[in-house]
């Protein structure tokens, strides 16, 4: 049987067939304990749990029946994040998710054999409001029971109004051309480092920073003491707006697949075998008829042979080519007519710290500054690399100037719901929102509280937010501005940040990666 | 390869050559540079405690080197990801420096624990020399130690990395910062197995490869909660054995 997975948006009415079987399936699945593998709560926990978290909204007693210690241990807590299993991963979660779906409304009259989730595409316009179907407690069932509304859904404003800010998005990891890469500063790549089974590295993959951690905390928005669902990934499977979200990212995965030869996944084994192939957790869904599915990405990565699609591919930007970059630089007219056409050049492997700033940086209020010191030696290693690009011959244009990225390193807090907007050498006193040509990126904390912890996985290291600054960097570089000592980095949070949410970055970090 | 393999490959193999040659020594001149030669085992028949300080004390270079050859060969191993942080962090041209800083305050928390852990050896040694029983009650104390909640806080604590400063001496200060730190917590959780070696006399070799592989294992292991719980070496021999299960299907 075919599966197609539709725009939300474009379904044909705010409780057209597909939301509404979705719905009635939701309450099925919630009428469960958690101790049935195949309950709401029991596969919100699969991505993650924290028993006071749980306490905290309202999703878990102490004193009600646990799952046996056996699926405890095969199923829980076994999201993928700041791993290159992070798309793979959620793939196989959401097709035995709709599975389960499929199974609890087979028997109600009229449901739909081919039910498949619909998916929520915010960066189409006028459709970045959230879905009608989830906003209400009332539904074409019953009143103030929808099972698709949540409480605490808080929003980007923290009032309630759920919405993604477009500001706030960008698809730009769609242009990155490696699907993996590295963890030292330079570009994780499209889908993430490579690792092990991994609850949570601490560099996150760039579709994973952005769109995807950022819709995330933008659109459960919250506080410490109030976070919302969608917020933090401990208790985000529990809100059902999250598998619409994981629809998308996973529609943008194949939108990103379908630029061959430059845009594969990895192929090495030890992806496409998964972390069980390495003597790891294997990744393991419960499934309606009592069996668990274990799955490798490689079981996962052609979707159209597992009867899924998308009803919409189309490219989700106007991608910048390696010929634009070059011609943007000086390149002669030989070289960039020698690299049209070109759908990306490898990156190069060397990595390493262009400047630093000194000392942690706590953020708190609504703006927060500091100045990264540049080494004049590897400063002008990238001048000097930049300026190969009008030199270069049809030889060397196959091999990409210098990029540059970002980094916010160590970045603690135990307010996830923090999106912050980064800008680079912002005129001195002028209003950050008057210069969009100096926004490095948006940012979110999404995981921060449980990368915090001294006694968590993470060991109290934080997360390390990359953000590529390579257009910035051009610039200032052909403007001759580039030759500076240091540059200044501001920090504006979405909304004040309270003391409270101990938000720190321990430090602010420039690397190149090139030849 | 993929590019992050290709970056731990980097440093991974300078660190495990360490080892190796430390090792190497150990199996070529057992006699002269490995710990049993001041251990308490090799006095196992003094009953006379000063003397036997004084014989350790006589030849302290040798004793010094045995135990800095003993934590080279044991314990560079577990340097793999601090030395990595370090390594990717610090500007190309200070990563030697920085990482020979860390070196240096790991060693100086380690060299004098190591004093501390020769003289209660020595002690339990000639308490009752060759004592299967004693050997039994320590080791059970070892495993004791090797549950408990401490030890998981401070196993925890040898997985942080700290934010480093980038320039001029405050670089230098938070490498080396690092590395004390880490010796602190490494002893904390490493002490009370690392004795185990130092009272064994026959097969103080193998000891030692016991022992290795135990906190390396461990330290596969991600951190979690300070509880009561096993620690034991299940990660690293599913690994191990799915390794060699593929090594055997490509050949």
């Amino acid at each position: 049987m075919a599966f197609t997975r539709r725009n939300v948006w474009n379904l044909g009415g705010d409780w057209a067939d597909p939301i509404l079987w979705y719905a009635r399936g939701v309450a099925a699945m919630k009428a469960k304990t958690l101790a049935e593998p195949i309950s709401w709560r029991f596969y919100g926990a699969i991505h993650g749990f924290n028993s006071q978290l749980w306490q905290r909204v309202g999703y878990y007693d102490p004193s009600e029946k646990m799952p046996g210690a056996p699926d405890v241990k095969r199923f829980w807590l076994q999201c993928q994040h700041g791993s290159w299993y992070f798309l793979p991963w959620h793939r196989g979660y959401l097709l035995a998710f709709e599975q389960n779906i499929r199974a609890a409304i087979k028997d109600m009259k009229g449901a739909p054999k081919d039910w498949a989730l619909p998916y929520w595409n915010y960066f189409k316009p006028n459709q970045n409001q959230l879905p009608p179907a989830f906003a209400s407690p009332d539904w074409p069932d019953g009143k103030g029971n929808n099972p698709l509304y949540v409480k605490q859904r808080y929003g980007p404003d923290d009032n309630g109004k759920v919405y993604v800010p477009m500001d706030e998005v960008n698809l730009k990891a769609m242009d990155d051309p490696d699907f993996t890469g590295v963890a030292s500063g330079g570009s994780p790549g499209f889908g993430g480092v490579d690792t092990g089974f991994e609850h949570g590295g601490p560099v996150h993959g760039r579709l994973e920073r952005q769109p995807h951690d950022q819709v995330h905390v933008l659109v459960g928005g919250g506080t410490r003491q109030d976070p919302g669902l969608m917020s933090d990934p401990r208790i985000a499977g529990l809100d059902p707006i999250f598998y619409l979200h994981h629809a998308n990212i996973d529609r943008l995965w194949q939108v990103w697949r379908q630029n061959p030869p430059a845009h594969v996944d990895p192929p090495q084994d030890n992806w496409k075998k998964g972390p069980g192939n390495t003597g790891q957790r294997v990744f393991s869904m419960p499934l309606p008829d009592g069996t668990a599915w274990d799955y490798t990405p490689g079981d996962v990565a052609d979707l159209s042979k597992l009867g899924y699609n998308y009803d919409d591919l189309s490219p989700a930007t106007a991608a910048m080519q390696p010929a634009d970059r070059l011609m943007r630089l000086g390149a002669n007219a030989e070289v960039v007519k020698a690299a049209k056409g070109v759908r990306a050049v490898a990156t190069g492997k060397n990595v390493e710290l262009l400047g630093a700033n000194q000392g942690a940086l706590k953020i708190t209020g609504s703006e927060a500054s500091t100045s990264v010191k540049l080494d004049q030696g590897v400063r002008n290693k990238v001048a000097a690399n930049l300026n190969l690009a009008k030199a270069a011959g049809i030889a060397e244009a196959a091999i990409a100037p210098d990029r540059v990225f970002l980094n916010l390193e160590n970045v603690r807090g135990f307010s996830d719901a923090t999106a912050l907007k980064v800008y680079i050498d912002l005129p001195a006193g002028a209003k950050p929102a008057d210069h969009p040509e100096r926004l490095a990126g948006s940012v979110s904390l999404f995981g921060a509280s449980k990368a915090s912890m001294a006694d968590d996985e993470h060991a109290g290291k934080g997360l390390t937010l990359v953000l590529e600054i390579t257009d910035i960097v051009d610039a200032l570089h052909l403007s001759n501005k580039l030759n500076m000592d240091s540059l200044d980095v501001r920090i504006v949070p979405r909304r004040p940040v309270p003391k409270d949410a101990e938000v720190s970055i321990g430090r602010v970090s420039i690397f190149r990666q090139g030849r | 390869m993929t590019p992050a393999a290709r970056e731990r490959w980097h440093v991974r193999t300078p660190v495990l050559l360490v080892s190796v040659a430390a090792w190497i020594v150990f199996a070529i001149e057992p006699g002269n540079m490995a710990l049993p030669a001041h251990c308490p085992a090799a006095m196992a028949g003094m009953t006379d405690f000063s003397a036997a300080v004084d014989m350790l004390l006589a030849r302290p270079l040798s004793a010094t080197m045995g135990w800095g050859l003993m934590l080279a060969a044991m314990m560079a191993p577990l340097l793999i990801a601090p030395v990595r942080h370090i390594h990717d962090r610090s500007f190309a041209c200070r990563r030697e420096r920085a990482i020979a800083l860390f070196a240096a305050g790991y060693a100086a928390i380690w060299m004098p624990a190591g004093v501390v852990l020769l003289i209660l050896a020595l002690v339990i040694g000639m308490g009752a020399p060759g004592s299967w029983v004693l050997m039994v009650v320590v080791t059970i104390f070892a495993l004791v130690w090797q549950f408990s909640p401490i030890k998981q806080s401070c196993l925890n604590r040898c997985h942080a990395h700290p934010e480093l400063a980038a320039f001029g001496l405050a670089a230098d200060l938070d490498a080396l910062r690092f590395g004390l730190k880490h010796g602190i917590w490494c002893v904390g959780s490493c002490w009370a197995l690392m004795l185990l070696p130092l009272l064994i006399w026959r097969g103080h070799l193998a000891a030692m490869a016991v022992v290795t592989l135990l906190l390396l294992s461990e330290r596969l292991d991600s951190p979690a909660p300070a509880r009561w719980r096993w620690r034991g070496p299940g990660k690293a021999v599913r690994i191990a054995v799915a390794q060699t299960r593929m090594q055997l299907q490509r050949s």
